[in-house]
């Protein structure tokens, strides 16, 4: 750290202070969105924080704002000498300091730093919890974070121009639930947005409701609601800036276990343009009707599809791949006899899976067959004595017409 | 002894992730470093200020939610004995002994060696004392006394569960209310755990009124799910690098068959997030590899597999949570069968019988309770003609179709472990 004189530290301070009061004047919410954004390492906001240390006694610097500025300046000198549990005490002192100052504020002008603010709070509440975990210490500012966050939404929520950013929070919490593991606490949140008149979904800004729709689906995905979380995650998809890659592929990576399990496939091109490789031998194995193709994909991305909350919806497709299986039985022996193709012995389907590696019981195969029947994923009957399947003439396939499997 | 040896342990778990059970850590590259005690809390000596841990997390179950117990001082318990003196002269007094409580058959008699601690709901720590708790070891005998009364038959089960219910609930508070979660606390719980899991399956065959039973069943469940909950949580706080608890794989699988069908309950919290954040290390092993065969040959209906797994691989633990979805599994195969059958060719209930292990005689009465009716072919056999249009799910409280089961499994291994629950962590 170079050597800094006092005179030029306390230039530093007194701009830095100066800057703050004036974008309150002149309602610049750009500017005071910089002078509270402390995880993009600006250098010229560092600088500052070495100044704090070479100037001690700052508390007679600040003129006005004292309950905001003396915390913020607080957590800006922790934050640069990497002390992040004390950094993020401060900075929370600070955030509440300003939302009570927000409040007064009759236009919504520095919304964008109190964005900024939500954010910065999030980001410093994880890296301290991790300095709280090294030490032993049990983690907790982050969910603290989560509380400041659902006062920030309870000051949005109400009939004023403020109201716009309520859905940015909501994501913010979401974020912060998601980490958790706490993921049942979006629910209230999740009613008040949804249910409340003061909201209009419509009048959100794009990027809020697309990050909505994303973290709304993936709970729909958790809870299996299939229908649902294909349309959330779908609307997310479809409004989603095009250049976005990185959040598309996001998207994407929980869209396509949902719309596998309604029987629509992606292109490999897919795959390959948003890296989600790991669904390609998936994919592979629908189209195949190759059992032993889909259980060694899911056993060879078993951590990651699990952690990501899809393996039992990826699991399920077991079903489809048996049908596809059977079905291409039922093609081969068409070509070879189109007037005995209907029926197909279930020893023929014991050995196609043999063939494939898999050892099953021809008891196990009928009962497989019969549930195919049963869910009207195929048509026709099983006949138990001639140990035979018997499909139907006409259709013995039917599409799956878009709905989930199980239903 | 249930922990592994530590230097013969540590090769074996490449495949522990360093992760907690919150996934926050999971990109953390450096293993946390929890502050671990020593092992001198592996013996049973111990006294309890070394038993200390640099934080104190709450276990999660108590039964006023509202009750924070840690921000209070741990205090250390000091009663001797399993009952205090005080509270036992007075129920003797009021005459408020169980049966298992009084000396010779009187009424109005304990001992120091019968009478066990109630349970509280209204106590609230301020007004504690030291001398009402009983210190760990003390309520390690105390448990070891109640869990040897159910090997006697000397009494209903229901009168053995009324009172062990209770008495382990008091156990469970003194043990929150002076903070102690150590190994020695985890041994504790699984022995609740087995006790409310061979509850849940022992309640089904008891006879009386089923009103009652049926909620003395529902209250046996909720502080089963609760007792097993704080258990995941010892398991968590606890975790080390350097040995594993050998029954943590069996008792996680039960959260897994708890929830065979979790699809419907939207209000807990569901499957797919609990797995996101399961270690690897539980995730690869025998018993949760069981829970999760059993779980996808449920959800898919694949009644086969779903018995087959079953009769070849499961712990006594594992299929008394299994048991009451039985029913359902069974149902369901018959729903299949009588619309997917040939009607020419009624399906054959010894071959029945033995896919959904079942005895004949019993599958038939089922098949009765299920509108369908059964009929025979021509050499006698007993068979199911399809295509019936009777076909209804037979209505299940919690104690119908209970069918005899042990005798159809074919392996003799597992009979071992059927006969009674060890007793040993």
């Amino acid at each position: 750290m170079a050597y800094i004189s006092m005179g030029e530290a306390h230039r530093r301070i007194t701009d830095y202070l100066n800057n703050f009061s004036d974008a309150i004047a002149a309602q610049d919410g750009a500017l005071l969105r910089h002078l509270v954004s402390f995880s993009f390492n600006n250098p010229k906001l560092l600088s500052v924080a070495d100044a704090l240390n070479v100037f001690q006694d700052v508390s007679r610097l600040i003129r006005n704002s004292s309950e905001m500025l003396s915390p913020l300046l607080r957590a800006l000198q922790c934050y640069k000498l990497g002390q992040l549990v004390e950094a993020y005490n401060s900075y929370e002192k600070f955030a509440n300091a300003f939302l009570q100052e927000f409040r007064n504020w009759e236009s919504a002008w520095a919304l964008e730093a109190l964005y900024a603010v939500c954010y910065e709070i999030r980001i410093i509440a994880e890296r301290a919890d991790r300095e709280l975990a090294s030490n032993g210490k049990t983690p907790d500012k982050l969910k603290a974070a989560g509380s400041f966050l659902m006062k920030v939404f309870g000051v949005l929520a109400g009939k004023g121009p403020k109201r716009v950013g309520a859905l940015h929070v909501t994501c913010q919490l979401f974020k912060i639930y998601f980490k958790l593991g706490t993921v049942h606490l979006c629910r209230s949140i999740i009613r008040s947005i949804e249910t409340a008149r003061i909201f209009d979904f419509e009048e959100f800004p794009p990027r809020d409701k697309v990050t909505y729709m994303y973290y709304t689906g993936r709970l729909e995905v958790f809870n299996e609601k299939f229908p649902a979380a294909d349309q959330k995650l779908s609307y997310a998809l479809a409004h989603c800036h095009p250049d976005h890659e990185a959040n598309i592929r996001m998207i994407l990576k929980y869209l396509i276990p949902v719309k596998l399990s309604i029987g629509i496939l992606p292109g490999n091109l897919l795959l390959e343009k948003y890296k989600l490789l790991e669904y390609t031998d998936v994919v592979l194995a629908l189209r195949r009707g190759d059992l032993r193709l889909l259980r060694s994909a899911l056993q060879q991305h078993e951590d990651r599809f699990l952690r990501s909350g899809v393996y039992l919806v990826l699991e399920k497709l077991e079903l489809q791949v048996y049908r596809r299986l059977l079905k291409k039985i039922y093609t081969i022996q068409k070509h070879k006899d189109p007037s005995k193709a209907h029926q197909v012995k279930l020893d023929i389907i014991v050995k196609a899976l043999k063939w494939l590696q898999i050892d099953m019981d021809a008891d196990e195969v009928e009962c497989i067959v019969a549930i195919l029947i049963y869910k009207n994923l195929i048509k026709g009957y099983f006949a138990h004595k001639s140990k035979v399947v018997v499909l139907s003439k006409q259709d013995p396939f039917p599409k799956l017409n878009g709905k989930p499997v199980d239903s | 002894m249930w922990r592994n040896h530590p230097t013969e342990s540590y090769s074996n778990y490449s495949g522990i992730s360093s992760s907690l059970s919150s996934s926050t850590y999971s990109n953390f590259s450096s293993q946390t470093k929890w502050q671990r005690i020593s092992n001198k809390s592996m013996s049973r000596e111990i006294n309890h200020s070394s038993v200390c841990r640099p934080y104190r997390v709450p276990l999660m179950e108590d039964d006023s939610t509202d009750r924070d117990y840690t921000t209070a001082q741990s205090i250390v318990g000091t009663c001797p004995i399993m009952c205090p003196e005080k509270e036992r002269i007075q129920r003797e007094g009021l005459r408020d002994l169980a049966i298992f409580e009084r000396l010779n058959g009187n009424p109005r008699k304990s001992s120091s060696s019968l009478a066990v601690k109630k349970f509280c709901r209204t106590i609230s720590l301020k007004e504690i004392q030291a001398s009402d708790l009983r210190p760990l070891s003390v309520l390690e005998d105390t448990l070891d006394h109640l869990m040897k009364l159910l090997e006697s038959s000397d009494h209903s089960f229901l009168l053995l569960h009324d009172f062990i219910f209770d008495r382990i609930r008091s156990i469970r508070q003194d043990i929150s209310m002076q903070n102690i979660n150590n190994d020695q606390v985890i041994c504790m719980y699984q022995k609740m755990v087995r006790f409310y899991v061979t509850s849940h399956h022992k309640l089904r065959r008891c006879e009386g009124d089923s009103t009652t039973l049926s909620s003395i069943h529902h209250l046996n469940m909720e502080q089963l799910t609760k007792c097993l909950g704080s258990l995941y949580n010892l398991y968590d706080m606890n975790r080390n690098f350097e040995s594993i608890f050998d029954n943590e794989a069996e008792f996680r699988s039960l959260y897994v068959l708890l929830h065979l069908d979790s699809q419907s309950n939207s209000a807990g919290e569901s499957l797919s997030l609990w797995f996101s954040r399961l270690s690897s290390f539980i995730i690869s092993s025998k018993e949760m590899c069981f829970a999760r065969t059993v779980l996808r040959s449920f959800r898919m209906g694949n009644f086969w597999r779903f018995f087959h797994t079953i009769a070849s691989e499961s712990t006594y633990m594992q299929f008394c949570i299994i048991e009451p979805f039985i029913l359902e599994v069974r149902a369901h195969a018959l729903a299949c069968i009588n619309s997917s059958g040939y009607k020419l060719h009624p399906y054959p209930l010894r071959t029945l019988s033995n896919i959904l292990m079942i005895g004949e005689l019993d599958l038939e009465s089922f098949c009765n309770a299920s509108g369908l009716q059964t009929s025979h072919d021509d050499v006698g056999n007993k068979v199911l003609p399809t295509k019936q249009t009777g076909f209804s799910h037979p209505k299940g409280g919690f104690q119908c179709n209970v069918f005899s089961w042990l005798e159809l499994l074919k392996k003799d291994v597992r009979q071992s472990e059927f006969s009674s629950a060890s007793d040993s962590c």
